[in-house]
């Protein structure tokens, strides 16, 4: 990453952190986190160095991957930290976590559809069993203060067509007969699995139910709509729809996404469940548009499927309870999210 | 009006019935015609795709390399596209190069219950920005639920389309009508279909296929394929355009373009021979016909009963030295009866 990227980001910590205070609870105090050089883990690690670099925070950082390399190559500034700790585990091995940590956001277990369709398996294992192995391994914290668990939108299934939000009293569920549904369901067994440590070890617990993000430091070969949209326009298009353009989506720009972490692990009740998005919704020939109209030039945007119309889903949160719970708010239009988004990319070539 | 895509693989399963040996001449002849008539993609190469010339499968005459730049430098019009079997095919050595001379589709192809093979190479040309279409190969091999799921496999990597392919002329009009309209609804991207005239059901397949929802057909001039040959570009196109579907094909200029064909590429026109009623009937790839055939000779046991014992065994592409083992053993047996050894 160079330095006009990090410059950006450094200006989206200091949104993150505009109320400092509200975080101070994690002042000198020692964090743990799983999945830790992913897209949450990395936006994660930029906010707390931002909070140590500007605001005296001294929090004391540990980062759990099963591979540091990539990390240490793309994100050196972040590496080599002395407040951040490397820890190269599997989570689904991680017996000890250094005793004193206090606060543990577990996000392990990729978002991947593509790693989720051809090893289905290691997506379960690594979820439920690492989500068991880190618990397991929390109960021998003597100071453990709080733990998010950070499990899926997808836990909801298939949305309702006739809901436009979905909201977290939503019991739906998916199909668990299909091989696509194993990070679903495991996502669903890991609530589960928090559940029960929480009940039987008062293990303080809050559950984050991520939907869709998109801002810098996701990779733009990630199979997902927008991301696919984002590389045909900056290829110089066109837009290819694959699929209903009538689906919709929501973005949230990852700023938001590490305060709204940040805050549910700060102020939230244990036993608190929340989304975790943006209740912007969009059509994906909206999105397409909005793509278009922030990229100079005439990129065109044509919808791939032919003669039929396949289903379309919906999949946008219902952020409430987060917005009445913990005042949670959208400091990032769709709009901005994807000029950012686009911006940050450009500077990378 | 319903569109149709055609994609034309001429130049690429024809190969099977050359033993791959096609010419520079051959392809940019065949490209300078078929990029005439508004047939918008074309599939260049060895039978079985990018990197495949190998003894097992056979060695191809010219290199890879310099029978996609003759296709490019002849195609104005249409895409070039590349069929592509990971494990012959690796990204370094084939796909990164055959991108950079212009291919502009790669058909990432698996056996019907393999699809997670495809998955690197499907991202790396969605990476490269562009068109990654998956293909299901020998798809009657595997009950339509195991096709769905092994699709939205190569949907989840990133596939634009998923073709499903009837290496061995093995599907009957129903089946293709169910595997079809079962994909079309458990799938956001378009469906294809590629069928072979062993049974003599090419045209008339890919028009069921049509109907139940797939948008992407291939066919060869003159049937110049594998085995019995593909679906007849030439017959399908009038086909679908009389049943109403718009394929965006100039009919005159495509008969030209097989007339092309046939002149510049045919040894001899396909037909259905009786082994390749045998071919589709025991489910074996069309490919396999000019080995079966050499091999029974040089063993003296009937082609037909090699065809069955490997359609028994699930022998797939790839697996073309099952046919000596089958062969040698019908061998063996045959002599153990004319002796009077018990078998």
């Amino acid at each position: 990453m160079n330095t006009k990227q990090l410059a950006m980001i450094q200006e989206d910590c200091a949104r993150i952190c505009v109320n400092p205070e509200r975080f101070s609870v994690l002042k000198n105090e020692s964090i743990l986190i799983t999945g830790g050089t992913g897209f949450m883990g990395s936006w994660l690690a930029e906010s707390i160095a931002y909070l140590n670099d500007n605001h005296r925070f001294g929090i004391k950082l540990t980062l759990v991957a099963r591979n540091m390399d990539r990390f240490r190559e793309n994100q050196p500034h972040l590496a080599s930290r002395n407040d951040i700790f490397l820890l190269e585990k599997n989570v689904r091995d991680l017996i000890d976590i250094p005793e004193d940590v206090s606060w543990i956001i577990h996000a392990a277990g990729t978002p991947d559809n593509r790693v989720h369709s051809s090893d289905p398996l290691d997506v379960i294992n690594t979820i439920a069993n690492g989500t068991m192995q880190v618990l397991d391994a929390s109960t021998r914290l003597s100071n453990l203060k709080k733990i998010v668990n950070i499990s899926s939108g997808w836990i909801y299934g298939s949305q309702p067509k006739e809901m436009s939000h979905v909201p977290e009293w939503h019991i739906g569920g998916p199909n668990s007969t299909l091989t696509t549904s194993a990070y679903a369901e495991a996502k669903r067994m890991g609530e589960t699995i928090c559940s029960v440590y929480k009940g039987q070890f008062r293990i303080p617990m809050v559950t984050l139910r991520p939907f869709a993000f998109i801002g810098p430091y996701q990779m733009i070969d990630k199979p997902w709509a927008i991301n696919n949209f984002i590389n045909d326009a900056i290829n110089g298009g066109p837009i290819k729809i694959l699929g209903n353009e009538n689906t919709i989506r929501s973005y949230l720009y990852p700023s938001d996404m590490a305060n709204w972490i940040l805050t549910a692990l700060c102020e939230g009740e244990s036993g608190l469940v929340l989304n975790l998005g943006s209740s912007e919704g969009c059509s994906l020939r909206e999105v397409a548009d909005l793509i278009c109209h922030c990229i100079p030039g005439e990129t065109v945007v044509i919808s791939q499927t032919l003669n039929r119309k396949p289903k379309y889903s919906i999949f946008v949160p219902d952020v409430t309870k987060a917005r009445e719970e913990l005042g949670l708010e959208l400091s990032v239009s769709l709009h901005d999210a994807i000029q950012r988004t686009i911006e940050w990319l450009k500077l990378r070539q | 009006m319903k569109k149709i895509t055609i994609s034309d693989p001429t130049l690429r399963d024809g190969s099977h019935a050359i033993k791959h040996q096609l010419t520079i001449k051959q392809v940019s002849d065949y490209c300078a015609a078929i990029d005439k008539t508004g047939v918008p993609i074309v599939e260049v190469g060895h039978g079985n795709g990018i990197g495949a010339s190998s003894i097992q499968v056979g060695l191809s005459g010219e290199s890879d390399i310099r029978l996609l730049e003759a296709a490019r430098n002849n195609l104005k019009h249409a895409k070039l596209g590349v069929h592509c079997i990971p494990g012959f095919a690796t990204i370094k050595k084939h796909i990164k190069p055959a991108l950079d001379i212009g291919v502009d589709i790669v058909r990432c192809a698996s056996h019907c219950t393999e699809a997670d093979t495809t998955r690197n190479h499907i991202t790396f040309v969605r990476e490269q920005g562009k068109q990654a279409f998956g293909v299901l190969m020998m798809a009657h091999m595997a009950p339509v639920d195991v096709l769905v799921e092994e699709a939205m496999k190569m949907e989840s990597y990133g596939a634009e389309a998923v073709i499903i392919m009837d290496s061995a002329g093995a599907f009957l009009p129903d089946r293709v009508e169910i595997v079809i309209g079962r994909l079309c609804d458990a799938l956001n991207v378009e469906v294809g279909y590629h069928g072979h005239n062993n049974l003599g059901m090419g045209v008339g397949n890919s028009v069921v296929a049509a109907r139940a929802g797939a948008t992407i057909l291939d066919g060869t001039a003159r049937c110049f394929g594998a085995g019995a040959g593909n679906t007849q570009l030439e017959i399908l196109v009038p086909v679908l355009e009389r049943l109403g579907y718009e394929t965006g094909v100039d009919l005159y200029r495509l008969l030209d373009a097989a007339d092309v064909a046939e002149k510049e590429l045919l040894l001899s026109t396909p037909t259905v021979r009786s082994i390749s009623i045998v071919s589709g009937l025991s489910g074996v790839f069309s490919g396999f016909t000019s080995h079966v055939e050499r091999i029974s000779a040089q063993y003296d046991v009937d082609a037909r009963d090699v065809f069955f014992r490997l359609g028994k065994r699930g022998i797939i592409a790839g697996q073309e030295d099952m046919i000596i083992e089958e062969a040698y053993k019908l061998h063996q047996e045959n002599l153990r009866k004319k002796s009077g050894i018990p078998l």
